[in-house]
């Protein structure tokens, strides 16, 4: 393969001068004549039975275009994984924000007044909220249908755990506990719908164009996907939450409803009480360990928080239960998890799809284990530790694997050997105190069982066009979406230096379902190592076209060309040369073509036994391992992050800026889940539906070094050798932040986030009171 | 509604603007000034960031009508001129993931960057804790904002705008 230099570079992305001096539009700034404006009337009780709706005086107030309610809306169940949902409520609410109608007026002021006007008679009925509790025989139903509230769950039993355990040396078992984080992307939950002579049409950040096309619009709305199209605008940061919301098709009644556009467009009060956070889980491990420290078996037992409905919630307790088994060598191995229906909002997907929540417990664990066993936490996890070749206890095949190498790094540039154990050998001036700390994980580059339980079919993969144009510009078109993350700028590197032409003349289009190839979207880290690989496809299926013109132009066999920089030249006469332009416009002239290269990549990870759960998830994993340095202030609690040492195997850097910024973003978002991210609940409310009581780190809170180590594995299966790096960057934080705040103050805190009020508390508990 | 005269990016304005339409919105939908962003609409998240006669405010927090017979400036009247330094730094260093949050910063970071010539990693943390950013752990924009401060070319309150 030829490189002409720009695989691991720095490269900025195209659209990055425009996003900052706000010329690029997001759905929120773009005009559409007639416009009307949506709001979305909402439960106020967490479980209710919905005795009347009267909407008769919203429709007569002045401005109000359309109401929708359960009598004009259709009742029909719809949901990606299990069909848990309707458009809009019809016996019963089941959690405070539940939708139950929506009005479309011609200003903000006429839909508020028209949302006021409908009259609505709840009776109130007994509400679930603890796990433990939700699933007590006696407990009040969420769903009829799922008795002790438990609508599915993950049961897997490989090898004979407890007879691993009864000849264990050490048996070590931790309750850890995790919260509802939100996404807080900047950029709201928002939407246009529009009905137009039988067709749908849609604009807005979509994170899955087709997926949402296909599952949460053509399914309850009854209609054909031809008769739907969606336009995915700019995106303004997603982190999971902009695929599965129930948002899109309020939106699409309005619209079809007042036969006008109707924009839809969350406050941040509904973002954060009702679009699906990251869910909350109690996590039970119990682990055997030889006296040497290898791992012998495991237990796992979750109750996840799946909120009123199941959203993405099945999948994501998959990852959750499983996906630490796969980072250590894991013999054997026993899980139940149960997903549980409560009445709060439902929670669905957040980067890292249930391993942040996971990889927080086991990590935390295994350091618990290293101070049982007396054995360097670095050590333990080197014994342990995945390599490439291994086939874990779940059946996923690591293809290429660098967490060794990647747990290494971490321990070396935090300086383990000096730090570790500091404070307990008496470091530390007045009521400071360091410590340092570290966690590995993994994470798929696609996800092919949760791809096929939505679909039906046997597929993973990604599809992209690669047209050029007869000016030589390069447009590349795919199923994928950039969230902002810079993804489109990674798929250009790549199809830029397929082709051989200068990457400023290729653009990565929005999708537009009428036009761009079927994509799964962004989730599971898939789209460098899916698109990307279909995109190299696409761009060589392209450069083979533009050679077969200008070997009839230049009379040459096409096997004697080369392209670069955008010219086409016979090897050895730089002089016998021909644009891309050229090419391209010649492919017309000449009858021959018209330049559009086509490229698929189909994820073929092996069989898999759905049912048992046992097979390769996804053809290659990505391994990382992050340490940090805290300091604590054990008067006041306080948590400072002082460093953060992120090491990723992520097979190779494709855009070097982009990799860092993901890792320095995800990093952040890690720091928010360690020390300050829940959303608070009492009997159902969210008690911090703002940015002033929900807090997301500010650039006080940033640490102020994040050193990132790139260990390069150079994968056999990835564009280039990449791999994926969205939520390695974020799965391990927390784990190593929880991990350094143990090692500065002798206590261990299960759960997140870690408050000075826990600090404080567990110290007290140690101290007898007395900090 | 009421008569407000204003000064929007150097333009002298007038409009008719209902009274408890914040400046936000009339820069948005009244003037189509939609560089300054919407997020939390609550005062948090600096999205929304503008000048009022030379003081960052959040726009959300204001109504039109206080603007009346004052100075506003926007992202819009400072990207080409004064702001440019910061926006190419921004873009080339990796401050920009989604760019939601970004105009707002570059209004905070360009007053910061004439109030406090020389700033310290730690003036730049302070000047930017009312601007929220949820993509980029603000690493590289802290980094952008310190290079074009101690860049000789860019050192602000020159005639650049």
């Amino acid at each position: 393969m030829n490189e002409s230099g720009l695989i691991g570079q720095r490269v900025l992305p195209q659209d990055a001068r425009e996003k900052a001096g706000g010329e690029i539009r997001y759905l929120p700034d773009m005009a559409f004549p007639g416009l009307l404006v949506g709001k979305v009337l909402r439960s106020p009780h967490p479980h209710a039975l919905v005795r009347r709706i009267d909407a008769s005086k919203a429709r007569r107030v002045p401005g109000v275009r359309a109401v929708v309610t359960r009598e004009n809306t259709p009742k029909v169940h719809f949901g990606i994984v299990l069909k848990d949902e309707l458009p809009l409520a019809h016996e019963k609410v089941r959690y405070v924000g539940d939708e139950v109608a929506a009005v479309a007026a011609e200003s903000e002021e006429a839909a508020l007044e028209g949302l006021a006007a409908i009259e609505v008679e709840y009776e109130p009925l007994p509400a679930v909220f603890d796990l433990e509790a939700a699933i007590a025989e006696e407990a009040p139903l969420v769903h009829d249908n799922a008795p002790r509230n438990v609508p599915g769950g993950v049961h897997v039993e490989r090898g004979d755990v407890e007879t691993e355990m009864a000849r264990a040396y050490r048996v070590v078992e931790g309750r850890y506990e995790t919260p509802m984080m939100h996404q807080a992307a900047l950029e709201p939950i928002c939407c246009v719908a529009d009905w137009r002579e039988g067709t749908l049409s849609l604009w807005g950040p979509f994170q899955s164009p087709f997926l949402i096309r296909q599952y949460l619009l053509a399914a309850p709305l009854g209609l054909s996907l031809s008769q739907i199209r969606l336009y995915q605008t700019m995106v303004g940061g997603a982190f999971g939450g902009k695929l599965d919301q129930r948002h899109y098709l309020v939106c699409a009644l309005l619209a079809m409803e007042a036969g006008r556009p109707v924009r839809l467009l969350n406050t941040l009060e509904e973002e954060l009480i009702a679009t699906r956070p990251r869910m909350a889980a109690i996590i039970r491990l119990r682990t055997g360990w030889s006296r040497e420290g290898r791992l012998l078996a495991k237990q796992v037992r979750i109750l996840a928080d799946n909120g009123a409905y199941t959203s993405l919630s099945l999948p994501i307790l998959s990852s959750m239960s499983m996906r630490t088994d796969s980072v250590y060598r894991t013999p054997c191995v026993s899980v139940n998890a149960d997903l549980v229906y409560t009445n709060t909002c439902p929670s669905g997907q957040m980067r890292g799809f249930g391993n942040v929540q996971a990889t927080f417990a086991f990590e935390s664990h295994l350091d618990e284990v290293a101070d049982v066993l007396g054995i360097d936490p670095v050590d333990l996890r080197l014994a342990n530790a995945t390599r490439p070749g291994d086939v874990s206890v779940h059946g996923w095949k690591m293809l290429s694997c660098g967490l060794s190498e990647a747990i290494t790094a971490a321990a070396e540039r935090i300086g383990w050997t000096e730090k570790r154990g500091r404070a307990r050998r008496g470091g530390g001036e007045g009521p400071l105190r360091r410590g340092v700390g570290l966690a590995g994980n993994m994470h798929v580059t696609s996800n092919k069982p949760f791809a096929t339980s939505i679909t039906g079919y046997d597929f993973d993969g990604s599809a992209a066009l690669v047209r050029v144009h007869e000016d030589g510009r390069v447009t590349v078109l795919t199923g994928e979406v950039d969230l902002g993350e810079g993804v489109t700028t990674t798929l250009g590197i790549i199809a830029a230096e397929e082709l051989g032409v200068p990457l400023d003349r290729v653009r990565v289009a929005n999708v537009d379902t009428e036009v761009a190839p079927y994509g799964l979207g962004t989730y599971a880290s898939r789209v460098t190592f899916m698109a990307g690989n279909a995109v190299r496809v696409a761009a060589a299926d392209a450069r083979r076209q533009l050679l077969e013109v200008a070997a009839r132009v230049l009379d040459a066999p096409a096997s004697e060309l080369d392209v670069k920089d955008g010219v086409i030249s016979v090897k050895g006469f730089p002089h016998r040369r021909l644009t891309v332009a050229e090419a391209a416009q010649r492919g017309f002239a000449l009858g021959l073509t018209n330049v559009v290269g086509r490229g698929e990549f189909h994820s073929e990870p092996g069989p898999m036994d759905v049912k048992a759960k046992y097979g390769n998830q996804t053809m290659t994993y990505s391994f990382a391992c992050h340490a940090a340095e805290v300091e604590v202030d054990v008067e006041t609690g306080r948590v400072r992050v002082l460093k953060v040492v992120a090491a990723h195997d992520l097979g190779r850097v494709i855009n070097r800026l982009g990799a860092e910024g993901q890792i320095d973003g995800g990093v952040t978002q890690g720091i928010g889940f360690a020390l300050v991210e829940e959303l608070i609940r009492t009997d159902g409310v969210i008690r911090n539906p703002s940015f002033l009581d929900y807090k997301i780190p500010s650039s006080l809170d940033a640490p102020p070094v994040v050193e990132k180590v790139f260990v390069e594995t150079i994968d056999p299966a990835g564009p280039h050798g990449a791999k994926g790096l969205a939520e390695t960057a974020i799965n391990p934080t927390a784990a190593a932040v929880a991990n350094a705040i143990a090692d500065a103050i002798g206590v261990r805190i299960r759960s997140v986030p870690i408050t000075p009020e826990k600090i404080l508390g567990a110290l007290g508990t140690l101290n007898g009171g007395r900090a | 509604m009421t008569t407000i005269r204003l000064t929007v990016n150097g333009e002298a304005r007038e409009a008719q603007v209902d009274p408890r339409t914040t400046l936000l919105h009339f820069l948005r939908e009244a003037l189509h000034l939609t560089g300054t962003k919407e997020s939390c609409a609550e005062g948090e998240c600096g999205a929304c960031t503008v000048w009022l006669d030379g003081r960052t405010v959040n726009a959300c927090l204001v109504f039109a009508v206080e603007a009346d017979g004052r100075e506003v400036t926007t992202i819009e009247g400072l990207r080409s001129g004064r702001a440019r330094p910061l926006i190419e730094a921004l873009a080339a260093l990796g401050g920009v993931q989604c760019g939601f949050c970004v105009p707002g910063i570059v209004m905070s970071a360009a007053k910061l960057l004439e109030t406090t010539p020389n700033p310290t990693r730690e003036d730049v943390l302070v000047g930017l804790s009312g601007n929220l950013c949820r993509c980029t752990g603000y690493q590289k924009i802290i980094e952008a904002i310190l290079t074009v401060a101690h860049a000789p070319a860019a050192a602000p309150g020159g005639d650049r705008s």
